[in-house]
C-alpha cells in the first residue's frame, strides 16, 4: 500500500531515521529490555479483546468535528473512526491511506491524487473524489479549522474524474502528501455535517461519547486495511492526572496509557505487567523565546548570551529527569534527518555567556514562565536563573498564571516559556515558526535570506541539496533568532504486557495516535 | 411558620439570580474567550473571527446574558459553546453522579461523625474521646489527593481489591457502582467527619454546663442518659447547619477528588467548562453548585426552626 513517490527523484522529507531511533532506546535499555513483547511483535496478531485506553489530552468540550481537534485524545479517536487522506509511516514516510498514490508536476504547484477504490463508510456510501473534495474544503476559506494555514497555499481542488482529484497550489510544495497527512484533514461523505453522529472509513465505528468521560467504539468488521484493527472494541477513557494514568495501569484497569510522567516512570518500569515504550525526541520542543524587536533583545549578543548561559543538560536532567535531548535553538528535532549535525551545540558556557552579556550592554532580562506553558516550565526557568547566575547575569524569573497564557502572555510578552510541538515536515516546523510573515513567529525574527532559503528549499526536488539548504536555515537560526530551544522531550508510553506490536513512531505517542489498529492482543 | 419558609426560599431563589449574574460577570473578565481557548495555540486571526462569530460572541455580553436567562427560566441551559452538545444532557448524569458519591460519602460520614461526636462527649477526657479527637484531627489534615493516592496504592495497586478508576457509566448495575466508588467515597468521609464529629461534641458539651441539664445530673440520671435525651435535642440546631454545609461541601467540593479517581462528576466538567471558556456551561454549573448549596442551607435553617420552637417567634 506504499504511494508512488511524490517526486522521481528523491525521497519526501523523513521527519527521524528510525535506526537511530531504535537504537536511542535500547541504548538506554528502555524499549528493548523489558519489552520482551516487542521482541515477539512478529508473533502473528490475532482478534479479540477489547482495547482499554487511558488518556490524557482531551476534555468535556472535545468533538467528533475534526476541524477542532486540539489534542491527543481526538486525534486518537479521531483515527479509529474515521481515516486520512495520506498516513505516516513508521519509517516517517508519506503513504496512501485514502489516497492511494499521487503524481506532481516539476515545480509542485499541479498535483493529481488518486482516490482508493472500493471502500465504504459506515453509513454504507461508497468513497469517491467528492467526498475528498468536500473534507479538503473544510479546512479552506471561511472556516474555524485550525488546519487552515497548513492547507492555505491550495487555490483550488478539483474532481477529475469518480476516482481522481486534481490540487493546485499558488506556491510549489514538494511536500504536500505531507500536509494532507494532518490530523484535521480527515476523510466524511460529501456535504456531511452531523459531527454528533461521525461517519467514516476508519476500522471502529462510534458506539457512545461522553467527552470528558470516555469514548466507545466497536469494530466494523470489515476493515480495508489488511493486517489492521484486531480489536473487537475500544474504549477510551479520559484520565487526565498523570499518576491515576499510571496506577491505572499498573492495576490493570487499562491496557495503554500515554504522556507518563518522567518523574514516576521509574517507578511504573517496576511493575512486572507493564511495557514502557519511550520515542526519543519526537515530542514537545521546549523553549524560551526573545523578541528580537524588544529593547532588551535586539543585539545579538544578549540573545547569544542567552543561549550560552543555560545549562541544558541539567534542565533534562532535573526537569525532565532524563527523558528528553538536548536542543540547539530550532524547533527541529535532533532525531530529524535534517537537523544540522555539523552546527555547534550551544553548550553551557558561562564565561562566554558573560562576555557577550557585556558587549550587548547588560541588558535587563525579564522571564515570564507558566505551568500552562508546558508542565515543568517553572523549574526550567528556576535553574536557567541559577546558571545564568555563575554568569554575573541577572534574570528576572516570574510566575504568571497557565489559565489563558497562550492568549495573554505567549506572543505578547519579551520574554516568555513556550513549547512546540512536532510537525509532520521541516518547512512546516521552520516556515510556521521563524519565517518573517508567520503568524506564529514568536520571536520576532526576521531575515530576508532566511525566507528565500526555506521559501526555495519547499520545491527543491534533490534531496542532498536540499539538506544542506535545511542546515544553513538552522544555522541562521541557531545564531541569530530568539528562541532559546532548550530540549526536545521524549514520548512516554505505557503498555501492559499483553498488547502487541507497539513501537515508537517518528510523528506521534500510541504508535502516531493509531494505537486501536496498529496493535493487538496476545 | 409557612411563611417564614417560604420567604427563605423566596430569598434563595434572589441569591440564585444574583449568583447568575456574578458568575457571568466573572467569566467576563477572564482573560481570552471560547474561541481563542479552543482553537489554542494553532488559532489566527481570521479563524479566530469565523468562529467568534459562528457562536455569537461578537454581540454585547449583556445581550447574551438575557438570552442565556431567557432560556434557563423556561428549563433551557442552551448548547455548550465548544461542541454544540446539549448542556443538560451532559449535565444531568454527571450531577447524578456526583450525588451518588456525595450520598454515599454522607452515609458513610453521618453516623461515624455523630456517633462518635456523642460518644466522646458521653466520654469527656477519656481515652476514647482523645483518640477519636486525634484520628479526626489527623483526617482533616492531610490533603484529600494525598489521602486518595495513600488509598490508591494500598487498595487498587497492592492490594486489588477496589478499582483505581471510579469511571462510573449509566449502564453500570448498582452495586457495580457502589463498589467502583467505595475509595472516593473514604477518602470523602476522612475529609468532612472531623468538622462535624467536632462540632457535635462541643455543642453537646456547650449545653451540658447549663441549669436543666444540671437538673438533670441532680435528678440521679447517668451521664449517657442526660447527653441523650436532655442535650442533645437543644444541641442540635448549629450541629445541623454544620452537617448541611459539610453535605453541601460533598457535593461541590470535591472537584480534586473527581481528579484523582477520574470521577465523571459535575466538577470536571466546571474546570473543562472554564479552561474552554465555556460560558453557558459555567453558568449552568455556578447555578447548579449554588442551587445545592442554597436549597441545604435553607433545609437546615428550616429544620432548627421546625426543632427549635424559640426560634419560630423572633424577638
Amino acid at each position: 500500500m506504499k504511494a508512488a513517490d511524490p517526486s522521481s527523484s528523491g525521497p519526501s522529507s523523513l521527519i527521524i531515521d528510525r535506526r537511530t531511533l531504535l537504537a536511542g532506546a535500547s541504548a538506554l535499555g528502555l524499549s528493548f529490555g523489558p519489552l520482551g513483547g516487542l521482541a515477539r511483535a512478529a508473533d502473528a496478531p490475532k482478534k479479540g479483546g477489547t482495547l482499554r485506553l487511558g488518556m490524557e489530552g482531551g476534555s468535556a468540550s472535545d468533538s467528533f468535528d475534526p476541524r477542532t481537534f486540539a489534542d491527543s485524545v481526538a486525534i486518537n479517536y479521531g483515527y479509529q473512526v474515521y481515516n486520512g487522506m495520506v498516513e505516516i509511516g513508521d519509517d516517517g514516510e508519506a503513504v496512501g491511506e485514502l489516497l492511494e498514490s499521487w503524481d506532481t508536476k516539476p515545480g509542485a504547484t499541479e498535483w493529481v491524487f488518486n482516490v482508493r477504490k472500493g471502500i465504504t463508510f459506515h453509513s454504507g456510501k461508497t468513497l469517491d473524489a467528492d467526498d475528498i473534495v468536500y473534507s479538503i474544503n473544510l479546512h479552506r476559506g471561511d472556516t474555524k479549522s485550525a488546519a487552515k494555514d497548513l492547507l492555505s497555499a491550495i487555490t483550488d481542488v478539483k474532481k477529475l474524474g469518480p476516482n481522481q482529484v486534481g490540487i493546485t497550489l499558488s506556491t510549489g510544495n514538494a511536500d504536500l502528501p505531507y500536509n494532507l497527512s494532518d490530523y484535521h484533514v480527515l476523510v466524511v461523505p460529501n456535504n456531511f455535517t452531523d459531527w454528533a453522529h461521525p461517519d467514516g472509513t476508519g476500522a471502529y465505528k462510534l458506539e457512545h461519547f461522553e467527552p470528558g468521560v470516555q469514548v466507545v467504539t466497536k469494530n466494523t468488521g470489515h476493515y480495508w486495511k489488511p493486517n489492521r484493527a484486531w480489536y473487537d472494541g475500544v474504549e477510551l477513557r479520559y484520565i487526565p492526572d498523570a499518576s491515576a494514568r499510571s496506577q491505572a495501569l499498573i492495576s490493570g484497569q487499562v491496557d495503554a496509557v500515554n504522556r507518563l510522567d518522567p518523574k514516576t516512570v521509574g517507578f511504573v518500569m517496576k511493575s512486572p505487567k507493564v511495557n514502557v515504550v519511550q520515542t526519543k525526541g519526537t515530542g514537545n520542543r521546549f523553549a524560551f523565546v526573545a523578541l528580537c524587536d524588544d529593547p532588551g533583545y535586539t543585539s545579538n549578543d544578549a540573545r547569544m548570551a542567552l543561549k550560552y548561559g543555560i545549562d541544558r543538560q541539567k534542565i533534562i536532567d532535573t526537569v525532565f529527569k532524563g527523558y528528553a535531548q538536548v536542543g540547539n535553538d530550532t524547533t527541529i528535532s535532533p532525531a530529524n534527518r535534517y537537523y544540522a549535525q555539523n552546527d555547534p551545540p550551544h553548550t553551557y558556557d558561562p564565561d562566554r555567556a558573560a562576555s557577550l552579556y557585556k558587549k550587548a550592554g547588560s541588558p535587563k532580562f525579564r522571564l515570564q514562565v507558566s505551568e500552562g506553558a508546558f508542565s515543568g516550565a517553572t523549574d526550567a526557568g528556576v535553574l536557567y536563573q541559577e546558571a545564568l547566575k555563575k554568569a554575573g547575569i541577572d534574570l528576572e524569573v516570574v510566575r504568571v498564571s497557565g489559565d489563558g497564557y497562550w492568549s495573554n502572555v505567549w506572543l505578547k510578552a519579551p520574554f516568555c516559556a513556550v513549547y512546540w510541538g512536532g510537525r509532520p515536515t521541516v518547512d512546516l516546523q521552520l516556515s510556521q515558526t521563524f519565517i518573517s510573515t508567520a503568524n506564529w513567529n514568536d520571536t520576532h525574527w526576521r531575515d530576508p535570506k532566511f525566507d528565500k532559503i526555506v521559501t526555495e528549499a519547499r520545491v527543491e526536488l534533490d534531496d542532498a541539496k536540499r539538506k544542506q539548504m535545511y542546515a544553513e536555515a538552522q544555522h541562521l537560526i541557531a545564531d541569530n533568532a530568539g528562541m532559546v530551544c532548550f530540549a526536545v522531550g521524549d514520548y512516554l508510553d505505557g503498555y501492559s504486557k499483553k498488547v502487541m506490536g507497539a513501537k515508537p513512531h517518528p510523528r506521534y505517542d500510541l504508535c502516531d495516535e493509531r494505537v486501536a489498529e496498529k496493535t493487538w492482543f496476545s | 411558620m409557612l411563611r417564614l419558609i417560604l420567604s427563605r426560599i423566596g430569598l434563595g431563589l434572589a441569591t440564585l439570580l444574583a449568583v447568575s449574574v456574578v458568575v457571568f460577570v466573572l467569566t467576563q473578565i477572564l482573560p481570552g474567550d471560547v474561541a481563542s481557548a479552543v482553537l489554542g495555540q494553532s488559532a489566527t486571526p481570521e479563524t479566530l473571527a469565523n468562529y467568534r462569530h459562528e457562536l455569537g460572541l461578537d454581540r454585547p455580553a449583556v445581550i447574551r446574558y438575557f438570552v442565556w436567562l431567557f432560556g434557563v427560566l423556561h428549563g433551557n441551559f442552551g448548547v455548550a459553546l465548544t461542541n454544540g452538545q446539549t448542556i443538560v444532557d451532559v449535565l444531568g448524569p454527571r450531577f447524578k453522579n456526583t450525588l451518588f458519591l456525595a450520598g454515599y460519602a454522607a452515609l458513610l460520614a453521618l453516623p461515624l461523625a455523630i456517633g462518635f461526636g456523642i460518644l466522646s462527649a458521653i466520654r469527656e477526657g477519656r481515652i476514647t474521646d482523645r483518640l477519636a479527637n486525634i484520628v479526626a484531627l489527623l483526617a482533616i489534615s492531610m490533603p484529600e489527593f494525598f489521602v486518595g493516592y495513600v488509598l490508591i496504592l494500598n487498595f487498587a495497586v497492592n492490594h486489588e481489591w477496589f478499582p483505581s478508576l471510579a469511571t462510573v457509566d449509566s449502564s453500570m448495575p448498582f452495586w457495580a457502582r457502589v463498589w467502583t466508588v467505595t475509595l472516593p467515597a473514604i477518602t470523602l468521609t476522612f475529609l468532612v467527619t472531623a468538622h462535624m464529629l467536632r462540632m457535635t461534641r462541643n455543642s453537646v458539651l456547650s449545653t451540658m454546663s447549663t441549669a436543666y441539664v444540671e437538673m438533670a445530673f441532680l435528678k440521679g440520671l447517668s451521664r449517657a442518659r442526660v447527653v441523650t435525651r436532655h442535650a442533645l435535642p437543644n444541641a442540635a440546631s448549629p450541629v445541623i447547619s454544620v452537617i448541611a454545609l459539610n453535605l453541601a461541601y460533598l457535593v461541590v467540593g470535591v472537584v480534586v477528588v473527581e481528579n484523582v479517581f477520574t470521577y465523571p462528576g459535575v466538577g470536571q466538567y466546571m474546570i473543562d467548562a472554564v479552561t474552554k471558556r465555556d460560558v453557558p456551561v459555567i453558568e449552568a454549573c455556578g447555578i447548579v453548585f449554588a442551587g445545592v448549596f442554597i436549597s441545604l442551607n435553607t433545609a437546615a435553617d428550616v429544620m432548627a426552626i421546625a426543632l427549635n420552637p424559640r426560634l419560630r417567634h423572633p424577638r
